[in-house]
């Protein structure tokens, strides 16, 4: 297999999962995990999030006081680049696109 | 190393970012890049799955010198509450269906120079990259009079399984009034607030079962993990079972008799119907034999790629290492396996490891239903893993039970996700 540099047709939907599982935000959404499941629970499941409801709520555990959670104390690790590119990684699209 | 996808293909889809949808296919090397993976526990296990999803051209063999795996959180339940010892045990079928290749085996040997190791039936396997997630060994002889034989009366119980079930075994044995010692070594060893935890649900037991009992805990420190969590906990619950001392109390053990089920320290001794021994550790043995282990028993690594910095090619992973101030945690554990993974899948596509930010946490139970934490969130830049300031921190002092009730079902939830993730 050599790469191809033809139309849309030879583009691979595999190649992207593989190029995009070794990009910068891959590496920062490992810690999130190990706790949170596609089974929704105790520790919510991210599945359902957009980019932007999960900004706004990783943002607001950095800044709002303690909580019932860890992730009070989590988010206050993260610059907001770091939360902007978690939030486009783990955010799923949105229904009206 | 050869490169198994085509770097131009990588840096133009980099360059798109993350919201092209396709890239050009990718050229794919005809040689299959070979990841081994010593040590089937929470940082073996989900280093593997990684590496099967990251890279699926590569070959990613697992090799576990038991046919199944006895997990370490959650285990002091069994002990205090009699969770039973089965929901503790994860197989191997979850990694193999998703790609990987489990090998059952106990490997006895690492050659770093020729890239390959060999396993007790005389087999061996070679690498372009080795993991080695051994766990911790039991320093045996460390405190004078505890070794092997003495633990079969003397339970550690601080790898699950057999010991887990001795321990809770010898707690329904004892007579009510009777004394129960833990004795608790000098940092660092594996899951540093778990003999707190333990000293909790062993207390809850007393107070149920045995309420003229005892629990006297021995530490060989002053200060420990979530202490000021704990020690709220213990004057709440268990003010008339539970005492600690502290290093500056003669609580530092340094000898056991295991005929009489006596502890001694400098100054002091305590006699004990069921005593708890939980010994100083080091980094798994193979570490030894592999060249990865330094003078202090552990292992130092590159945080950027968890690669040993003794011997190229390798990567060591979990509570073997040095990351402190990571604490050697499942969580670490299952975090730096990814981690790594993500690492070595770079390096094999000539993309070299990338700085990244890595977070921690610890739940520990303080009664069944109640539990605490302690979060750390590090960066792996600059040569060092280096806690961010500001981030991280233990569960509110004097929280409302809700709290405890709400961080209890967490914990709950994440024994759940982390030991499919690894194991499911």
């Amino acid at each position: 297999m050599l790469a191809a540099c033809g139309g849309a047709n030879d583009f691979s939907t595999e190649a992207s999962v593989v190029t995009a599982s070794l990009s910068e935000p891959s590496g920062l959404v490992l810690s999130c995990t190990g706790c949170h499941s596609d089974t929704p629970g105790a520790i919510v499941s991210l599945t359902a999030y957009s980019e932007d409801m999960l900004k706004d709520a990783l943002e607001r555990y950095r800044s709002e006081a303690e909580g019932t959670t860890v992730m009070h104390r989590l988010a206050r690790g993260y610059t907001d680049e770091e939360i902007a590119s978690i939030s486009a990684y783990l955010g799923q699209p949105e229904d009206d696109g | 190393m050869s490169a198994f996808l085509d770097r131009r293909d990588l840096l133009r889809a980099s360059m798109l970012g993350l919201g092209a949808a396709v890239v050009p296919q990718v050229a794919v090397s005809q040689t299959r890049a070979r990841v081994l993976v010593v040590g089937g526990g929470f940082g073996g296990a989900s280093a593997a799955r990684k590496l099967v999803e990251l890279m699926p051209s590569a070959d990613v063999t697992l090799i576990e010198a038991n046919p199944s795996y006895m997990a370490c959180p959650f285990s002091n339940l069994v002990i205090g509450t009699g969770r039973p010892l089965s929901a503790q045990r994860f197989g191997y079928e979850g990694p193999a269906a998703a790609g990987v290749t489990v090998v059952q085996g106990l490997v006895v040997d690492v050659d770093a120079a020729a890239q390959s190791l060999s396993l007790e039936d005389g087999s061996t396997l070679s690498y372009d990259r080795l993991i080695l997630s051994p766990g911790v060994d039991l320093r045996w002889g460390a405190i004078e009079g505890y070794d092997e034989a003495a633990a079969a009366r003397l339970p550690h119980a601080w790898k699950a399984g057999p010991q887990t079930t001795l321990l809770r075994q010898q707690l329904e044995a004892l007579e009510d009034g009777e004394t129960v010692i833990m004795t608790v070594p000098p940092a660092p060893y594996r899951c540093p607030p778990g003999p707190y935890e333990r000293a909790s649900l062993i207390a809850h037991y007393l107070k149920q079962n045995k309420p003229r009992s005892k629990l006297i805990v021995m530490d060989a420190k002053d200060q420990f993990s979530k202490m000021a969590l704990f020690q709220e906990a213990w004057a709440e619950h268990y003010p008339d079972q539970l005492e600690w001392r502290g290093a500056s109390n003669d609580g530092a053990i340094i000898r056991v008799d295991a005929e009489t089920s006596t502890v001694y320290s400098d100054f002091a001794s305590e006699r004990g119907a069921v005593v708890n021994v939980i010994p100083p550790q080091k980094a798994g043995s193979i570490a030894d034999r592999a060249g990865v282990s330094d003078a202090t028993g552990w292992c130092p690594i590159d945080p950027l790629s968890f690669e040993s910095q003794l011997q190229p090619n390798i990567h060591v992973i979990g509570d073997a290492t040095i990351a402190a101030p990571m604490p050697k945690s499942a969580f670490s554990a299952n975090l730096q396996g990814k981690v790594c993974a993500l690492a070595i899948a770079r390096i094999l596509n000539d993309l070299g490891p990338q700085s990244t930010v890595l977070a921690n946490t610890c739940y520990s139970y303080t009664t069944p239903d109640e539990a605490i934490s302690i979060a750390g969130v590090y960066r792996n830049g600059g040569g060092a893993l280096q806690s961010i300031s500001g981030a991280g921190g233990i569960s509110p002092l004097g929280a409302d039970v809700s709290v405890r009730n709400a961080e209890a079902a967490q914990a709950a939830h994440w024994f759940d996700t982390i030991t499919q993730e690894a194991f499911g």
